[in-house]
């Protein structure tokens, strides 16, 4: 039996691991352990990229027939990802600083970083300025709804609010209070 | 040439001169070429004959080989340079680059895969990575090609080995001893695609339940040789060995 990728239906590659049927279950040995996540993270991380998810729960694994199913299942080989399993990645995840609890205080739900807030505000940044948008007021529903579709486009609020703190730190941008919730400005600043 | 002619005959006789110039400076530098040709035969005829007069000693003796290399280099010869195959260091000692290049790509595969597999990896995958890596068809690089690049390996120190397990040929990069179960269970598991379950052991091979336990738990647990899957149809729990199984990448 060769262990081979396989190209899903929404085009994505899955990794030649992804067809072995111990890969889908919690190793007892550490350092196993700690191969397979790192292959789960990466794989996750990719898959999240390519459809554009910014959240892993663990029901995903619970029931089929969410985003998910891809990556947590393997019908050919009948595997899948259990819950316990997922929340022991979900975990070494935030660990490593590639996904945070949201909302934070509960370990069921969290949001990938398969770009880092850092790199987050960059591209925020780099949206406002090639939109020609600095110095004006813009609201969050502005940025995660344009009218041209952005890299931006349905980010999820706490991340943004992330990129937009991290943007202020370097006073290229400013949160604030406008009729209807929030909002920010952005500046040149300098690099 | 102080006093420059007139008349067309002045033209001729610069001409003439000109060319014997010419002539006399090609014969010159012809003669250096011939020179420096010879005096680099005879540095590698000596360089030869120290190899060969030395062979043993270079090939057995990691320090003295150290000592020749570093000679080399220092007096900018490359002993590991050269074509593909052959060259004079292969031609001396049974060496070449062609084989330190490969023993670098076998490590290449063995450390790339060691992960997966816990550092032993059969031979014929091997092959077929190393092939891969060189982008050459199989049957290039031969079992032998490869157990002799291990064997230049040595010196080195990093354990390699090739071991022989239920009649397959598996090359161990981990130090580790594989002690009699196990091998027996690596042999069965390379029967079956890397999947083994103690019921197998049991009517295979006889062992007792508690045996059979012990020893996959053990390679588990204690080697990480192999992975579990407790999603297994059949017996609910398996062990897979990962270099027992034929992986694409």
């Amino acid at each position: 039996m060769a262990l081979s990728t396989h190209t899903t239906t929404t085009g994505f590659l899955l990794p030649s691991i992804h067809s072995a049927p111990p890969f889908f279950t919690q190793q007892p040995n550490p350092t196993t352990q700690s191969i397979a996540s790192e292959q789960w993270i990466r794989l996750i991380l990719s898959y999240a990229r390519h459809r554009r998810l910014f959240t892993l729960r663990v029901e995903d694994a619970e029931t089929a027939g969410n985003d998910w199913d891809e990556v947590l299942r393997n019908e050919r080989i009948n595997r899948r990802v259990l819950p316990s399993y997922l929340s022991a990645i979900i975990a070494s995840m935030a660990a490593k600083n590639v996904a945070a609890y949201e909302p934070p205080k509960q370990n069921r739900s969290a949001l990938l970083y398969w770009r880092l807030p850092e790199e987050w505000a960059e591209v925020l940044h780099e949206w406002a300025i090639s939109t020609g948008q600095l110095n004006t007021i813009l609201t969050f529903y502005d940025i995660t709804d344009p009218p041209i579709e952005s890299p931006l486009t349905n980010i999820p609020l706490p991340l943004l609010r992330k990129a937009i703190t991290i943007l202020a730190k370097t006073n290229r941008a400013q949160l604030i209070g406008v009729a209807d919730g929030e909002g920010v400005r952005f500046f040149a600043g300098s690099k | 040439m102080h006093r420059r002619g007139v008349g067309l005959a002045a033209f001729d006789r610069q001409e003439q001169s000109k060319r014997s110039f010419a002539e006399l400076s090609s014969a010159l530098s012809q003669s250096q070429v011939d020179h420096l040709h010879s005096q680099l035969s005879q540095f590698r005829t000596a360089l030869a004959h120290f190899a060969s007069t030395h062979r043993d000693s270079i090939k057995n003796d990691p320090s003295f080989r150290h000592a020749f290399q570093q000679m080399c280099s220092s007096i900018g010869v490359d002993p590991l340079a050269g074509p593909r195959k052959g060259g004079w260091w292969a031609e001396m000692l049974g060496l070449s680059d062609w084989q330190y290049e490969l023993g670098v790509q076998v490590v290449d595969v063995c450390v790339s895969t060691r992960e997966r597999n816990g550092g032993l990896i059969e031979m014929s995958e091997l092959l077929r990575l190393v092939s891969r890596l060189r982008g050459v068809m199989g049957g290039v690089i031969t079992e032998d090609d490869v157990i002799r690049s291990i064997k230049t390996l040595q010196p080195l120190g990093a354990g390699y080995q090739v071991v022989d397990i239920g009649g397959c040929t598996m090359i161990r990069s981990v130090v580790k001893e594989l002690d009699e179960d196990q091998t027996v269970i690596l042999a069965v598991a390379q029967l079956n695609g890397g999947r083994i379950v103690e019921d197998q052991l049991i009517q295979q091979k006889g062992w007792t339940r508690d045996r059979a336990r012990a020893a996959l738990e053990n390679m588990l647990l204690r080697d990480g040789l192999c992975w579990l899957d407790d999603q297994d149809e059949e017996f609910g729990r398996s062990y897979w060995v990962p270099s027992a199984m034929q992986w694409d990448i």
